[in-house]
């Protein structure tokens, strides 16, 4: 079945072709999911509410653009909007800062679920701004407006995240040194 | 390995491929929480099957009932049966033909004599394998007069210039037993005169046939239309086997029809892949000629005239309805009609005036309820009654003079149908069976006598309730002259529940309509 015939299906709320989409992109986007959440359970929730959310508007995806695009940004609108209104305080730093910030590694240290773990630790607006600019591509002023925020706010805060992982990162190669040693 | 890498590098590369799979108790939920979820789908359809099943029973009955009376169509139906075999013979026939050319090339050919004295021994393995296979009692019947049709056959072998014919005729006959053997060319047996007739005419014109074998022919000809009587013994044999095998393949289509609704609610999402229309809506607007009588003997106005003929002129209902297909079979519909009908009593005096004092006087206690359930109009005066209660001999003279006339009663409703069509055949012509209830909403109440030889109003009828109900079938019609627009007529039989309040005999009112409509799909 082809993909356009599986959505024209979901339109009619076919429950068959649901559970065949819901099977086709589940992993991608409970991937999104994991990145944009605190944890796990939460991840699990949004990843719920996005697909009630695409199911019940898969008629208003005119095949403009890849569906799966359609997907994520529905689910990271479903995620934005938990942590949207989260009123956190957050440090204003230089933007001066903002550049090289990079770190001595050796990939194969940092196992994905670690690196997901200190995604995940970020405060909650740190955590949207870096996946939405690093990993999903968005632009400052994307960011702005999709958690109203200025750019400004937006750019100081995807140094701080920056800044927080740096610092796990390099904290984790610390300890792990030091159990080797 | 180290290396110095932007914390951004880092990360990309990392989640590049970052996929999981959830857990799979989320997808049961989100399943739960989605609307039109299938178990309700499958809830709500057995609810409709059930009514469809007793729809469908009605229209059986009906279909059972229209049979007995029309018996004469039936008989006039029987031919069309004959029509269909002898097509389906005419087809088998020309493969039967085909072959049977071949096998007369083959004997042709001297060369291959030796073949045909193999198919002759083939013939004798036939004849003896249909023997052994007396569980067919069918084929042992027809498999005899073929082994008498061989041996007088064999008697021609004697003359060597008619061996090869008796060999063709016993390819032939070969052919035969062949098509009998095989049960898939059962048809081939009513064959055989053709055969014969073919093999004879072959026989005249092949150049290797001289006079001798002609006369040879002749002298058999006797037998040979035994063979052809035989043949036509075997011919009306394999029409029964034929018309064994329609009953058959009718029922084995009736099987899967049934098999088909069956699966159909079981996996209706296949169904919906065959079916891409998505033209479940539909509007009708319809016009029908209606009919509005009473199963028992009664009156709705009073109870003299219980036994007065009554009758009722065809008036007309209009409306619209529209309907919405649930499924491939099933249509819910609702709609809004308009419908008139009247209500026809004959042989009523009806008194105004000065008249009205001398009928009262007379039949005091009579006349006092001769309005029966009608409220008079303001102003009017009138009694009425009954022309069969009156006794003519005592009556006073005014009655004498009097003519009897009509007690016409109109009322009106607006009806509000909501009912369910079942398609029981969806092709160019469509056929369905409508079942469901209407209710009536009073429009129009009035009731005219004839006074003096002229129609007048005199007043309305006060047991005809303001909303009532009717329970409705119907048998549909449908004609589809292009993919959107139906062409439909459908008689409706509506038993009218509660219409009237208070009547008088057995009065069991209902109406029936002619309902033509257009149908249009979206």
């Amino acid at each position: 079945m082809s993909l356009e015939q599986l959505i024209k299906k979901c339109i009619k709320q076919d429950a068959k072709a649901q559970s065949q989409l819901y099977k086709q992109y589940a992993s991608k986007l409970f991937s999104l999911c994991l990145k944009y959440c605190s944890n796990y359970a939460e991840a699990e929730d949004v990843l719920h509410d996005a697909f009630i959310t695409v199911f019940s508007k898969i008629d208003q995806y005119k095949n403009k653009g890849s569906f799966e695009g359609w997907l994520k940004r529905i689910a990271i609108n479903t995620a934005l909007q938990r942590y949207r209104d989260d009123v956190g305080v957050y440090d204003i730093i230089n933007e001066g800062n903002i550049e090289d910030v990079s770190v001595d590694l050796n990939d194969d240290e940092l196992s994905l679920d670690f690196l997901l773990g200190i995604i995940q630790e970020l405060p909650n607006r740190y955590r949207l701004v870096f996946n939405l600019y690093v990993l999903d591509g968005y632009s400052h002023v994307e960011i702005s407006e999709l958690i109203n925020i200025s750019t400004g706010t937006s750019k100081s805060n995807l140094a701080r995240a920056r800044l927080i992982l740096k610092e796990k990162i390099e904290s984790y190669k610390a300890s792990l040194n030091s159990q080797s040693l | 390995m180290s290396e110095k890498k932007n914390i951004d590098r880092l990360f990309q590369e990392k989640f590049k491929d970052f996929e999981v799979a959830p857990n799979d108790a989320i997808w049961n939920r989100i399943n739960e929480s989605l609307p039109n979820n299938e178990k309700k789908k499958r809830r709500v359809i057995p609810i409709w099957w059930q009514i469809a099943g007793v729809a469908a029973s009605v229209v059986l009955l009906l279909n059972i009932g229209f049979s007995f009376f029309n018996s004469e169509e039936n008989s006039s139906d029987t031919p069309v049966i004959v029509n269909t075999e002898t097509e389906n013979n005419s087809d088998t026939k020309k493969n039967e033909n085909s072959t049977l050319d071949a096998s007369n090339d083959r004997t042709k050919s001297s060369e291959e004599l030796n073949n045909t004295s193999l198919v002759e021994s083939d013939i004798h393995q036939n004849n003896e394998d249909k023997n052994t296979d007396s569980n067919d009692a069918l084929t042992n019947t027809s498999s005899q007069p073929f082994n008498n049709s061989t041996k007088t056959l064999g008697l021609l072998t004697e003359d060597n210039s008619t061996n090869q014919t008796s060999k063709t005729l016993k390819s032939s006959v070969n052919e035969l037993i062949n098509g009998e053997s095989t049960p898939k060319n059962t048809v081939a047996a009513s064959d055989n005169t053709q055969s014969t007739e073919k093999t004879k005419n072959d026989l005249s014109s092949n150049e290797f046939i001289n006079s001798e074998l002609k006369k040879a022919i002749e002298n058999n000809s006797s037998t040979v239309t035994e063979i052809t009587n035989k043949g036509d013994n075997i011919k009306e044999n394999s029409t029964i086997i034929n018309e064994q095998k329609e009953v058959s393949t009718i029922e084995k289509e009736k099987e899967s029809i049934e098999s088909a609704i069956a699966e159909n609610n079981n996996d209706d999402i296949i169904e919906k892949e065959k079916d891409d229309e998505p033209n479940r809506w539909s509007i009708t607007p319809n016009v029908a000629p209606v009919y509005f009588a009473s199963l028992g003997e009664g009156s709705p106005i009073h109870n003299q005239f219980n036994t007065n003929s009554k009758g009722s002129d065809i008036n007309m209902s209009y409306g619209i309805t529209g309907s919405y297909a649930i499924s491939d079979r099933i249509k819910v519909r609702a709609g809004v009609n308009r419908v008139n009908l009247n209500y026809t009593t004959s042989g009523v005096y009806a008194f105004s005036g000065s008249d009205i004092i001398v009928a009262s006087s007379d039949n005091a206690s009579q006349s006092s309820q001769s309005q029966g359930n009608i409220t008079l109009r303001e102003g009017a005066n009138v009694a009425l009654m009954s022309s069969k209660v009156m006794n003519r001999a005592s009556a006073p003279e005014v009655f004498n003079t009097k003519l009897t006339g009509d007690l016409d009663q109109r009322f009106g409703f607006i009806e509000i149908p909501l009912e369910i069509e079942y398609k029981l055949l969806d092709k160019k012509f469509g056929l369905n069976v409508v079942g469901g209830f209407s209710t009536f909403f009073l429009n129009e109440n009035e009731i005219f006598a004839d006074i003096d030889g002229t129609s007048t109003l005199i007043g309305e009828a006060n047991n005809i309730n303001n909303t009532s109900f009717s329970a409705n079938f119907g048998l549909g019609l449908n004609y589809n002259v292009t993919k959107k627009w139906n062409i439909n007529l459908e008689p409706q039989f509506k038993y009218q529940i509660n219409t009237f309040n208070n009547t008088f005999g057995n009065f069991r009112p209902f109406f029936i309509g002619l309902y033509t409509g257009i149908i249009y799909k979206f």
